[in-house]
């Protein structure tokens, strides 16, 4: 399974050009599901169809799939806190557990669902030979990104120390025979440390995540218009990959039309002169709007990604 | 009286050895509750470093807290106490390696 990231600034045309993609490719016969991330959710307008959570066939090679940041939130928050609610079940009693309901609006949660969502299609997805992704804006889309590599740091400093500590708990039992505090025993081998445990699980997790990102399976697009607001933007997009040490396979250079010959050439020699391994811009001829079928292009895009 | 020797002679090994099990059991008393302060002092690490952005520590996703948080209780506990007694860190020392007595 191959996975696609198109990035771009809002408005470039990433939704109809990945919806392109998936399209061809399908066509071509492979297996594509195209899934939006993005809030504006463009991609159920471009096929003609509602779409939601669960896959929806389109054709019988291509399945589509949107899903929702603020409901994977919400349901990240709802699982939790009714976790928490169970064990500290005594905050009941003091109308505590509507405290943890806070945690729906506290920083990070957002990317952390879309994360979660992120490993979830990862996982799940290897029916597929091309998983097309349309991103959400910039800067959630490169802090999801980062995320995998940051979580593995914090919890692999943290795994360390727990096993500092289940090593003490270790050498206290082989001296006494037991270990508890307050009469609750406590685990003291790795095997039977819940926390140990849910480490290890979140950190097999996030490694799994960023070896896809970083693997000879994945491929980013950027899109971009002849226009200066969206070089700046896909200026911050390529700097904020190669910080993650993430490469863009292919930019296209959307809504090209003759006359913009002379700015497209500029734009593309500055955003991609001195970087290393610049990817192969595609012009993307301009056509006019169309209220159907706006996935059918003409350009062919189906050789582009190298799957 | 010389039949009392033997006597005598197993009740001096018995409190000898009763002598020197005390000690060996002290001594094993004091690693232990050393080994323990040390245990605690890694939990209170680690729930702090979980937990810091509430203390305005730079901290880890603040996802990863609540991820862990259903299985922290006793760490949370360590914590609060260790808070309680922060201020007198060295009488908690002192008392673990029996220098106040």
């Amino acid at each position: 399974m191959k996975t696609i990231f198109f990035t771009g600034k809002g408005g470039v045309g990433k939704s109809t050009l990945s919806a392109a993609a998936a399209w061809q490719l399908a066509e071509s016969g492979k297996r594509v599901l195209a899934i939006s991330f993005d809030p504006a959710h463009n991609l159920g307008d471009i096929f003609g169809r509602t779409l939601g959570h669960k896959v929806t066939r389109f054709s019988a090679n291509l399945d589509l799939r949107e899903t929702d940041l603020d409901e994977a939130a919400a349901e990240y928050i709802r699982r939790n806190t009714s976790i928490l609610t169970e064990v500290y079940s005594y905050t009941k009693a003091f109308n505590l557990d509507r405290y943890f309901k806070v945690l729906r609006h506290s920083p990070g949660v957002e990317e952390y669902a879309a994360l979660t969502a992120l490993e979830d299609l990862l996982r799940t997805s290897d029916d597929y030979d091309v998983v097309v992704i349309d991103t959400p804006p910039t800067g959630l889309t490169l802090r999801i990104l980062a995320l995998p590599r940051i979580s593995i740091t914090w919890v692999d400093r943290l795994r360390r120390i727990r096993r500092d500590i289940l090593d003490k708990r270790h050498t206290v039992h082989s001296i006494t025979g037991t270990f508890s505090e307050e009469g609750q025993k406590l685990a003291y081998e790795e095997k039977d440390d819940r926390v140990m445990q849910k480490l290890t699980e979140l950190f097999d997790r996030y490694v799994a995540v960023a070896r896809h990102l970083e693997s000879d399976a994945n491929r980013v697009a950027v899109v971009f218009n002849p226009d200066y607001l969206s070089l700046r933007e896909s200026q911050r997009i390529l700097d904020g990959l190669s910080d993650l040490n993430l490469g863009v396979n292919v930019a296209f250079n959307n809504k090209y039309t003759q006359g913009l010959s002379e700015i497209a050439d500029s734009m593309e020699r500055e955003l991609f002169d001195g970087r290393d391994a610049p990817p192969p811009v595609h012009r993307i001829p301009w056509e006019p709007y169309r209220r159907e079928k706006s996935y059918e292009i003409s350009y062919d895009l189906t050789q582009l990604f190298a799957l | 009286m010389s039949e009392h020797q033997p006597n005598f002679l197993i009740r001096l090994w018995r409190s000898l050895r009763a002598f020197l099990r005390g000690i060996d059991q002290a001594q094993r008393e004091r690693v232990v509750a050393l080994t323990a302060y040390e245990a605690r002092e890694l939990e209170n690490m680690f729930v702090l470093m979980l937990l810091g952005s509430f203390a305005g520590m730079p901290s880890p996703p603040s996802f990863l807290a609540v991820e862990l948080l259903p299985h922290l209780e006793h760490e949370i506990r360590v914590l609060n106490r260790r808070a309680e007694s922060s201020t007198d860190a060295l009488a908690e020392i002192m008392g673990t390696i029996d220098a106040d007595a």
